[in-house]
């Protein structure tokens, strides 16, 4: 499968062609972050044998710490509840890691499902990124230590939350994603928003630290 | 530069004289400075008159200086950034400020109420209630000239060019005010190194403070003091600090809502459309401290509503915060103490002062302050009527009794151009009483009051006014008290602090229990005196319902409409609760208050509705083809919150064009239509077979791998209220759609049946809707379309039989394709990742070219779908349809080894018997008759009301196919109706009912189109 048959949810937005070089005017930037691959991976985090063979086939301890983020290379793992984790991986990857998931877990209670048309990733750097965050979620940003991924609100809408790099990740629905876009950049607006070039969304973030 | 008549230069104004602006009100041109308000710019021109009373048409003018004002309300701005009702007091100026009036029609010289006014004595409390009874048809026409009459402001009819948002706080400290005792508990808070906001509604901190300048606080004068307290809290980097946000609601768990103005004092070339106007703060704290002081309530006497007549308090903010003398020759009346630095800080601005206080023993140091300032002392004296017509000019006072609110001999009138009075204060004690909390009544303070620690449970402490520490020094020891207390509660350690809290002021006489002043007449025989302004409510209209049995004061308040309105009685209530309670014989505390609810004060709608308005007014939904369907002219319609293509009209087609030209297309060769909302449950497991089982009506334990079953979905009470199709994918995987309004409420279904009663069983469920992209190709031509761009799969009819579904690669993708089929054609629903949606719609729209594959809505779905009798759950049924009721027993499995939900119901005697409403379907005589959906049906066509209701027309359509209308309904015993025996006995026609018309039509099989089923199967 070619990559330019694939459409991220945001694509009607045109990002690459708004987004701007880094400079001192914008207090957040936001960009979309490369299509990846999501899994969904259901088990008991109570049972070793469930946890000791989803940690060796995914190479990253799996967080059973409520609200934690397991994160090796490229490879995101996040807490969604006692029997539930959401897997971030390349895209390249995804067909890998579900057979190696599914591969470890036969003969344990599990699911691991093909996600990945379901989500996207959205970088939220800047100065004032945990202000436009404070707009958008109830949830209190002071508490989001570095490591801790939360399933919160966006405006009438929902999204996971985490600190990634000197900003937010944000992965949400697709079918929500044309809303959250459009109300992070309304919140956003007044602190001067830039939309941050793709290979750029880190380089943005070390203009505004 | 010439000061206007009413200004003066005092040193210590918080207005910037080297900044003079000018506005405009009613048309005329004012000159202000930065740092006034509407109402201190109007006053120090000399204004009196600006409005004219709700119901009396009475001259009115400015009475306070903050959110208690009752009569100056102004019209701000025109056009679409006009604002209704706005308090001049609360209204800052800016170079080009216009406002108007609200009040006098025709103007406010004449007024038509104002001849009203002269027949007052025939509008008492309930005046309305009494005359406007009858006869009850006049009603609408009574009901146009009073809402005329009545009106103040008018809304906008423009749409609003501002823009709002919310923001959420969470904080350790919230502390609400930002006077003197609000500083304290702000610093004692922040020293300690808590996370703290301060809120303050007023354009700079300071509070009281900021109208009595010759206060002291530890040797420094008040000014001084602010300031060092102001710079040690913006020091502080765990502070913050919002000023112009009013704190208007407190809900449970210490939530508050407070709305902060971000750029109405500025000129309105000035303001950024990129930036709010206003903002709405949600803020939880875990400890809440109200510094939220008091109001001072005025005395009540006769005339004293009268232009020119104030709180003693705001006449004092005026001179010292705005610079305005309320008048040149002015009369204080009070009852307290508080007044007397006021009146010693006008007369030494050289306005003339007499002060009658109404007790005969008064605080000597005041006295001799007083005497020192050149003021004229009446002791013992009240006010039993002002004279005036637009503005204030004399007063008659009386000698009261030393004990007793009578008058006891005549007093001097006064001739004075401006009369302020001071009944005592009333501590804002609304947020403490938003969710449940109640005020006491302090006898000594003649106020009520919120305990200090009455909330200290919930987290909440009141600190200084607003708890009653009326005193300086008292109040600023008091909050660092308490504030240490929630300090302390919250694990940090009280930390030193360098604030002295000494002050000069002299020690308190008590005050004299007096509301309504006397004027040696009885009740109703002297001048007109009012407790509630902007309601226009007299001493007479409380003691009227009284006399008519009001007894609760809740009754009393909505009787007499007493604390209602914009001001929400911030002067008038406790007055009020004073003089019911005389009126009554009882106690003021045995009274109580009236319910204190947000908001506090006016909050703008664009404030509330913040972000969620335009469009990010609700989450919509797309689906990954939705630039497709743009591209091809479709117009949307709303299912849930997703928007689905409803149809795609071709050039100057209609719907009913478009639809017929889908419909014919897709019966004839192909259509294709986006499916992607449809819910999708991916299931796996070992026991998914059983958990499907007891979900299901019907049985899921033989479906093999590679093989689709409809199923529907039943509640206990063996109702229906999902359908879909659910496919093995193996047999430990299943993967389930349901309805596109029903995905959310389906997972939420099954995770609570798995969790709560079938834990033992191995099944994990995960929503996989927003991952499938659907694409459905339908009609006879769909294969030809589906074999172009498949070629690893065998798609011949004797491989891939009807309800199969196949792993394969379409357009180049993964997919996995199932042929089902809501159309009764041969279909192939193809589902691919949602990032491949886009492309591959685009490549079957290609690959159809030929056969003219033509996209359509959820319009022609629903018509396809009726000509074949397939149901849309909450379209043909309602909650109270069982599949026996649907006429579809055959989807029910009766001998599962283990019931399934809902079951157990279909054995209650209403579940059970035969003649429940039973969908069937309806043909009109005449085929061009199409029935209205919702039609009830009825047994015949002339009937007395009330007609029997037999049911419902569930769905009606034109059928291309048939070339005629159709139509699904449920009808009482409708299945043995439309029998063989039915039609024999004539019971097989009904007529439905709607639009004032009976159309007759026959009962017959719902399914219209290829009753045997023959098409799907080719």
């Amino acid at each position: 499968m070619s990559k330019s048959l694939m459409q991220s949810p945001l694509h009607h937005f045109d990002l690459a062609k708004q987004a701007v070089k880094p400079d001192g005017r914008h207090g957040v930037w936001a960009g979309e972050l490369p299509l990846a691959g999501y899994i969904a991976l259901r088990g008991d985090s109570a049972t070793p044998a469930f946890v000791e063979a989803a940690s060796s086939a995914l190479g990253v301890p799996l967080p059973v710490t409520p609200c934690t983020l397991a994160q090796s290379g490229a490879v995101k793992v996040a807490w969604i509840s006692p029997d539930e984790w959401l897997v971030v991986c390349p895209r390249e990857k995804l067909g890998a890691t579900i057979a190696a998931l599914e591969r470890a877990l036969e003969g344990i209670r599990s699911q691991v499902v093909d996600n990945s048309g379901g989500y996207t990733q959205v970088l939220l750097t800047g100065a004032n990124a945990s202000d436009v965050l404070a707009h958008c979620t109830v949830y209190d940003i002071a508490h989001l230590d570095p490591g801790k991924v939360v399933g919160t609100t966006f405006g009438k809408s929902a999204t996971l939350l985490h600190r990634q790099d000197r900003g937010f990740c944000l992965i949400f629905r697709r079918s929500f994603a044309d809303y959250l876009w459009r109300f992070m950049v309304r919140a956003a607006t007044p602190y001067g928003f830039g939309v941050a070039l793709r290979e750029d969304a880190s380089a943005a973030e070390r203009e505004t630290a | 530069m010439k000061l206007s008549s009413h200004r003066l230069k005092i040193a210590t104004a918080r207005i910037d004289y080297d900044r003079p602006l000018s506005i405009s009100f009613d048309g005329k041109s004012f000159p202000a400075f930065a740092g006034d308000t509407l109402a201190s710019a109007l006053l120090a021109s000399g204004t009196r008159m600006l409005a004219r009373s709700f119901k009396y048409g009475r001259p009115r003018g400015i009475i306070g200086a903050g959110p208690e004002e009752p009569n100056a309300l102004v019209q701000l701005e025109q056009g679409p950034q006009t604002v209704p009702n706005l308090k001049a007091t609360q209204v800052e100026v800016y170079s080009g400020l216009t406002a108007r009036r609200t009040t006098g029609w025709p103007s406010l010289g004449v007024d038509a109420k104002s001849l009203g006014g002269r027949f007052s004595r025939f509008m008492p409390a309930g005046f309305y209630y009494k005359t406007f009874k009858y006869p009850a048809a006049l009603w609408p026409r009574y009901e146009h000239i009073i809402r005329h009459a009545a009106g103040y402001g008018s809304a906008p009819v423009e749409n609003d060019p501002d823009i709002y948002d919310h923001m959420h706080h969470h904080v350790q400290v919230l502390v609400v005010g930002g006077g003197a005792s609000g500083l304290v508990a702000a610093l004692t808070a922040g020293q300690a190194g808590l996370r703290v906001l301060l809120l303050d509604e007023q354009n700079e901190l300071g509070g009281w403070l900021l109208s009595q300048p010759n206060a002291n606080i530890g040797g420094k004068t008040a000014p001084a003091w602010l300031k060092a307290a102001i710079d040690e809290l913006k020091s502080l980097p765990n502070v913050r600090i919002l000023t112009r946000t009013s704190a208007f609601a407190l809900h449970d768990m210490n939530m508050i809502q407070a709305a902060q103005s971000l750029q109405d004092n500025l000129p309105l070339a000035h303001r950024s459309t990129d930036q709010p106007r206003q903002r709405l703060h949600r803020i939880r704290a875990d400890r809440v401290i109200l510094a939220s002081g008091a109001i001072e309530r005025p005395l009540v006497y006769g005339n004293n509503d009268l232009p020119g007549i104030f709180t003693a308090s705001a006449m004092t903010t005026y001179l010292n915060r705005y610079g305005v003398a309320c008048g040149h020759n002015v009369l204080l009346l009070t009852s307290n103490d508080h007044v007397y630095q006021g009146a010693i800080d006008m007369a030494r601005a050289g306005i003339k002062v007499t002060l009658a206080d109404t007790r005969a023993d008064i605080n000597a140091t005041w006295e001799q302050r007083a005497a020192a300032a050149g003021i004229a002392l009446y002791k013992g004296y009240g006010i039993a009527q002002a004279h005036g017509g637009r503005s204030v000019h004399s007063a008659q006072l009386a000698k009261l009794d030393a004990r007793d609110n009578r008058v006891t001999g005549s007093g001097p009138l006064i001739s004075c151009d401006a009369i302020g009075s001071s009944g005592g204060l009333s501590p804002t004690v609304h947020l403490f009483c938003h969710d449940g909390g109640r005020p006491h009544w302090d006898e000594a303070l003649l106020a009520y009051v919120a305990p200090a620690l009455g909330r200290e449970k919930a987290g909440i402490y009141v600190v200084g006014a607003a708890c009653g520490e009326f005193g300086l020094a008292s109040s600023l020891q008091q909050s660092r008290g308490v504030s240490n207390k929630a300090v302390a509660s919250l694990g940090k350690a009280e930390v030193a602090t360098a604030l002295d809290f000494g002050s000069d002021e002299p020690a308190v006489t008590p005050a004299r229990r007096i509301f309504r002043v006397p004027d040696g007449k009885k009740e109703g025989y002297g001048a007109k005196a009012f407790v509630d302004y902007q309601n226009d409510v007299a001493v007479t209209d409380i003691q009227l319902a009284v006399r008519e049995n009001y007894k609760s004061i809740e009754h009393i308040k909505r009787y007499t409409a007493l604390g209602f309105g914009t001001d929400q009685g911030k002067l008038s209530n406790v007055n009020g609760f004073a003089i019911a309670a005389d009126a009554l014989g009882q106690h003021i505390s045995e009274v109580g208050t009236t319910t204190y609810r947000p908001a506090y004060s006016p909050v703008t709608f664009g404030t509330l509705a913040g972000a969620h308005e335009g469009d990010t007014f609700e989450p919509k939904r797309y689906t990954a083809m939705h630039a497709s369907h743009v591209a091809r002219g479709a117009l949307f319609e709303p299912v849930g919150q997703w928007l689905r293509p409803w149809y795609f009209p071709k050039a100057r087609e209609d719907m009913h064009a478009a639809v017929r030209r889908e419909c014919l297309a897709t019966r004839r060769s192909v259509g294709m239509m986006d499916a992607s909302t449809l819910g999708k449950i991916d299931i796996r497991g070992k026991d998914v077979r059983e958990f499907l089982n007891r979900v299901y009506a019907n049985a899921w334990t033989n479906l093999a791998p590679g093989k689709c079953r409809y199923g529907l979905m039943l509640d206990e009470n063996g109702m229906v209220f999902d359908d879909g199709v659910t496919s093995c994918i193996s047999d430990n995987h299943f993967v389930m759609t349901t309805t596109t309004g029903g995905a959310a409420r389906v997972m939420t279904w099954l995770e609570k049946w798995h969790q709560t009663e079938w834990p033992d069983l191995d099944v994990y469920l995960t929503s996989v809707t927003d991952h499938w992209a659907t694409a459905a190709v339908v009609g006879p031509n769909s294969r030809k379309v589906l074999q172009k761009v498949c070629s690893d799969i065998d798609l011949s009819s004797d491989a891939f039989k009807f309800m199969d579904w196949r792993a394969g690669t379409v357009a180049g993708v993964p997919a996995r394709v199932f042929r089902i089929s809501f159309s009764g054609e041969l279909a192939f629903e193809v589902n691919v990742d949602a990032t491949h949606g886009h492309h591959v719609w685009e490549a079957l729209m290609e690959a159809g070219r030929e056969f003219d594959i033509t996209p359509y809505g959820t319009e022609t779905m629903h018509v396809l779908r009726a000509e074949k009798g397939f149901i849309i759950v909450g379209q043909d049924t309602d909650g109270s349809m069982t599949p026996f009721d649907l006429d579809m027993g055959w989807a029910v499995g009766m001998k599962k080894p283990y019931s399934f939900i809902g079951k157990r119901s279909f054995k209650r005697s209403d579940t059970a018997r035969s003649d429940r409403k039973q969908l069937v379907g309806l043909l009109t005589d005449d085929p061009a008759e199409v029935l209205r959906e919702g039609a009830q049906i009825i047994e015949q066509a002339d009937f007395k009301p009330p007609a029997k209701m037999l049911g419902h027309v569930t769905s009606s359509y034109h059928s291309p196919e048939l070339g005629r209308s159709i139509a699904m309904a449920v009808v009482r015993d409708g299945i043995a109706r439309k029998s063989p025996d039915g039609q024999k006995a004539g019971r097989d026609i009904v007529y439905a009912w709607a639009g004032g018309r009976a159309v007759r039509a026959k009962i017959v099989p719902y399914v219209f189109v290829d009753p045997k089923g023959e098409r799907q199967n080719v």
